[in-house]
């Protein structure tokens, strides 16, 4: 299955070079064989799925939209099986099958009313989001499994047959020329490689945030660094003098070289003192800590957080002292689902790094739990930074980001079931961010704004915690 | 000679450039060509502009190399070498006469100049700075040590500093025994009383080794203080076999009853606090944990254990071989990365207590704090076992690098540790100590009136 390179495991490197060379199921099955191995993890989850859907809709044999979608969809509901913990696969998945449905129905709307409301709305403005977003902003457009997507699917069929004035700007449908799949093709290759663009400019864009949230003198304890809060903390240390802490749970491998050797030379050459923890618990060094800093491997429509095992007691100890919690992390990763709760969605490891197999009785005697990754509620979290802007519990607006979304894809009815069966409550700060776009919408469905407005606020409002500073 | 004149213990200057990794032999030889032009006055004005910039010059290098530097330091007459060892030995030493002990120095430092040389090879890497207030243990060769410690204490301490004795009681008990070692030993020089010669003379230098080689405990400290007392209470005429025997019985009750019946009590009374079907939930292994487990066990509860483990320390793993031996069902957790669901399951946390401080919170390995609270947080009972020969009546800490030790073996920053951590009274539900007769549970915060109530039984 793995790319034929005699003698050595397979790589994603190597996968990602011979990806031209060999057929397009041998490619996909090599990419799920590496992520069910958690030979793939993390970052690179995101571009080589971006990369392995380029491929799929470049070599794959298509007629028309749907068949398309459907590809896309069978593909990347297989990656996302192989890498349960890896949500960020999924959000890729979704924003390439918004991006070819935006695509899809652009063409159609051009052949049969001409550009009209999809791409008003689109270019609607976004409040919480400065401009700073180079390529589209179509994120999401439904639901997570393939289950559930193919239910919204007919959904959106279902609003195609409607006859409000707004549904003709809606879904694609069969009768779309196969004449115009070349150019549909070429325009959603076009697509993907801007996503990947965003994934590859992502870091680059939340370093840019590193010297505000840097001070002179800081003491930055930083979890598991990932590339993003290196080259964050790198970008910090051209400007600011300060200290880092690098710490993990995991006891460093007895090969003599001290870990993140290369990363500490960087700072160290810039003035950055660094030191490293070799510690379980954090909270015996709080007291000097300024400021926590760790990536996320994604971020949940609630705010909570998926991370590396481990977070959980530096943000639990940085919250005990009140140090503020940065977690940095690219848009791609917010995924609009909601998490499992936080015990069971935390992922458990290879237990043979921490009992020997040669140690008979300690492998009869107990289990052994060792936990990869977890959940991070969002009360932990002070700021996020990401690759367009800075926000704060409470202001992580996935659900807007979705919901506008829905709107420039033109599914009103889809927007609407949203509005009203959103897990979690829209504080009226939220509704008022949303009304300016939303309410004409929900006007011309027929449905009274305020009716989803009362609906929601019958609802509990969670606690909205006051971030250390809004946009 | 003539630099000594002005009294101050900055004397020496020879010895200083030999010993000190710092170039000082340039301002050295100045003194000695000037002296003679120079009135006292000037002289001792000169002395101290050199003392500062000596003791400048050693700082910066102990920025980083604190223990190399003090190392060095001590092992040489100069000014700066036993200001820095008083700056290191002592933060931890918690023995309010201690300061008498220094009387000794100077024959201490009589020999020392001759083995100087090998140890300022021995350069440590740097301790990071914004740590380098905190104590860590080292190994003093035995060579070094002051002439007049006992081979017995020589041996704890060696073990001490390598950690070979690492647990309070553990440390505690060596100690005592050592010592009971040097009172057998001992013989009232002619025209003396052991009441006035014994503490300052004999026993103040073993407890400095003991101190050099790591930082006394508390529960060293308490003991100490407790024998001092002991030994200025005898009369100035007490024979010197009385005297001896008297002390010999006090330290064999003192282990009797505040280390092995309290560890019988705390496991006894902790023990019942295990009910059918718990799931108790543990950090690393502590021996006061170990037996109340075990004895739970053998009240014939029914129960589970969660152990989460100390990677830099293991001790989880021989924990949870012992516990399965016993037929109790286990679940480990290498890392605190299993906090959570260790936690969830979880119905009671009981944590080992290394010391406790007067505000009631708990010095412990770290790691402890951050279970403390997460169980506090999801409404875990927490119980602390600690004897009462580890309160510290004195000492009040809120945060970890108030009172800490730094790993001897990871004291760079390449890899730093410190040893323990300070876990608030706040998420403590209560501490079960071997004194209060009963239950033996009280708040952290009772730790005062436990104390007061143990010195004078009447109070009710």
């Amino acid at each position: 299955m793995a790319p034929s390179q005699a003698g050595y495991a397979p790589t994603l490197e190597k996968l990602l070079k011979s990806l031209k060379s060999q057929s397009l199921d041998a490619s996909i099955e090599a990419l799920i064989f590496l992520l069910k191995r958690r030979q793939v993890k993390g970052d690179d989850c995101a571009n080589a799925t971006a990369r392995m859907l380029l491929q799929l809709v470049a070599r794959s044999q298509w007629h028309d939209v749907d068949e398309l979608l459907l590809k896309v969809q069978r593909t990347g509901a297989r990656l996302a099986q192989a890498a349960p913990h890896e949500p960020v696969i999924g959000n890729i998945v979704r924003r390439v099958l918004g991006l070819i449905r935006d695509e899809a129905t652009e063409d159609r709307n051009a052949d049969e009313f001409g550009s009209e409301s999809v791409t008003d709305l689109q270019s609607l403005p976004v409040p919480t989001r400065p401009g700073a977003n180079p390529s589209r902003p179509s994120l999401v457009s439904i639901a997570t499994t393939a289950q559930m997507s193919k239910s919204m699917f007919n959904l959106l069929s279902v609003v195609d047959t409607a006859d409000s004035p707004m549904t003709g700007a809606s879904t694609p449908v069969s009768q779309a020329q196969t004449t115009s799949a070349q150019a549909l093709r070429s325009e959603v290759i076009d697509g993907i490689e801007e996503i990947m663009d965003e994934i590859s400019q992502a870091d680059d864009q939340i370093a840019t945030f590193a010297d505000i949230q840097i001070h002179p003198g800081d003491y930055v304890l930083v979890y598991l660094p990932s590339p993003a809060v290196e080259r964050f903390l790198v970008k910090a240390s051209a400007k600011r003098r300060f200290t880092v802490l690098i710490t993990s749970l995991n006891m460093p491998k007895a090969t003599g070289e001290a870990p993140y050797a290369a990363l500490r030379k960087k700072l160290n050459a810039a003035g950055v003192q660094t030191i490293n923890l070799a510690t379980n618990g954090l909270m015996a060094y709080m007291p000097r800590v300024n400021k926590v800093i760790f990536g996320a491997k994604a971020v949940y429509q609630n705010g909570g957080l998926l991370v590396d095992s481990g977070c959980y007691i530096a943000a639990r100890a940085a919250q005990e002292y009140s140090k503020p919690v940065i977690v940095l992390s690219g848009v791609y990763k917010f995924c609009p689902e909601d998490p499992a709760d936080g015990v069971s969605s935390a992922e458990l490891g290879n237990s043979s790094t921490f009992v020997s197999y040669a140690d008979g009785p300690a492998v009869d005697a107990f289990e052994v739990e060792n936990t990869v990754s977890e959940y991070l509620p969002p009360e932990l979290v002070d700021i996020y930074l990401t690759n367009l802007y800075v926000s704060f519990p409470g202001g992580v607006d996935v659900f807007e980001v979705l919901l506008l979304l829905t709107v420039s894809i033109g599914a009103p009815k889809l927007e609407v079931i949203l509005l009203e069966s959103w897990p979690t409550t829209i504080s009226p700060k939220k509704w008022d961010i949303l009304s300016s776009s939303t309410h004409e919408v929900v006007d011309a469905m027929g449905y009274d704004a305020a009716h989803i407005q009362a609906q929601q606020r019958t609802r509990s409002f969670p606690q909205s915690p006051v971030g250390s500073f809004g946009n | 000679m003539a630099v000594e004149i002005n009294g101050a213990p900055s004397g020496a200057p020879a010895a200083a450039p030999a010993a000190t990794p710092v170039p000082a032999s340039a301002p050295t030889p100045t003194p000695a060509a000037s002296a003679p032009q120079l009135t006292p006055a000037q002289q001792k004005a000169k002395a101290k502009a050199e003392k500062a910039a000596r003791r400048a010059q050693v700082k910066d290098t102990r920025i980083a190399p604190a223990a190399a530097a003090a190392a060095a330091a001590a092992a040489q007459t100069g000014a700066a070498g036993s200001d820095a060892k008083k700056g290191k030995g002592k933060p931890d030493a918690s023995q309010p006469q201690g300061k008498p002990g220094h009387a000794h120095r100077p024959s201490m430092s009589g020999r020392r100049p001759s083995i100087a040389a090998p140890v300022e090879k021995v350069i440590r890497n740097p301790i990071p700075e914004c740590f380098s207030h905190i104590p860590v243990a080292r190994r003093v060769p035995t060579s070094q040590a002051h002439k007049d410690v006992h081979p017995a204490v020589l041996a704890v301490g060696q073990q001490m500093a390598s950690f070979a004795i690492k647990d309070s009681i553990a440390r505690l008990e060596a100690t005592l025994l050592a010592f009971r070692k040097v009172i057998e030993s001992y013989e009232t020089p002619k025209g003396n009383s052991l009441s006035r010669h014994f503490v300052p003379h004999v026993l103040n230098p073993q407890i400095e080794y003991l101190t050099e080689c790591r930082p006394m405990c508390f529960s060293m400290g308490n003991a100490i203080r407790i024998l001092k007392t002991k030994v200025n209470k005898f009369d100035i005429d007490t024979p010197e076999e009385e005297a001896k025997e008297g002390l010999l019985d006090s330290i064999d009750l003192f282990i009797r009853e505040r280390i092995s019946l309290a560890e019988l009590l705390i496991a006894r009374n902790a023990a019942e606090l295990i009910g059918e079907g718990d799931v108790i939930l543990t950090y690393g292994r502590h021996r006061l944990v170990e037996k109340t487990i075990l004895q739970a066990k053998a009240n014939g509860r029914t129960f589970d254990v969660s152990i989460i483990d100390d990677p830099y320390d293991n001790g989880g793993q021989d924990l949870a071989k012992s516990l399965e031996r016993a037929g109790i069902r286990v679940f480990y957790s290498p890392n605190l990365g299993g906090l959570r669901s260790g936690v969830e399951r979880a119905t009671n946390v009981l944590l080992g207590a290394e010391a406790i401080f007067a505000n009631g919170s708990l010095q412990a390995p770290a790691g402890t704090a951050d279970i403390a609270m997460a169980a506090t947080n999801a409404g875990r009972k927490v119980i602390a076992l600690c004897e009462t020969i580890n309160f510290d009546r004195e000492r009040v800490a809120v945060d970890a690098l108030t009172y800490n030790e730094i790993d001897p073996e990871r004291n760079t920053a390449e890899s730093f540790r410190l040893l323990f951590d300070n876990t608030r009274d706040k998420y403590i539900t209560g501490v079960i100590t071997e004194f209060e007769s009963g239950t033996g549970n009280s708040p952290a915060q009772a730790i005062l009136a436990i104390l007061r109530k143990q010195e004078d039984p009447t109070i009710n």
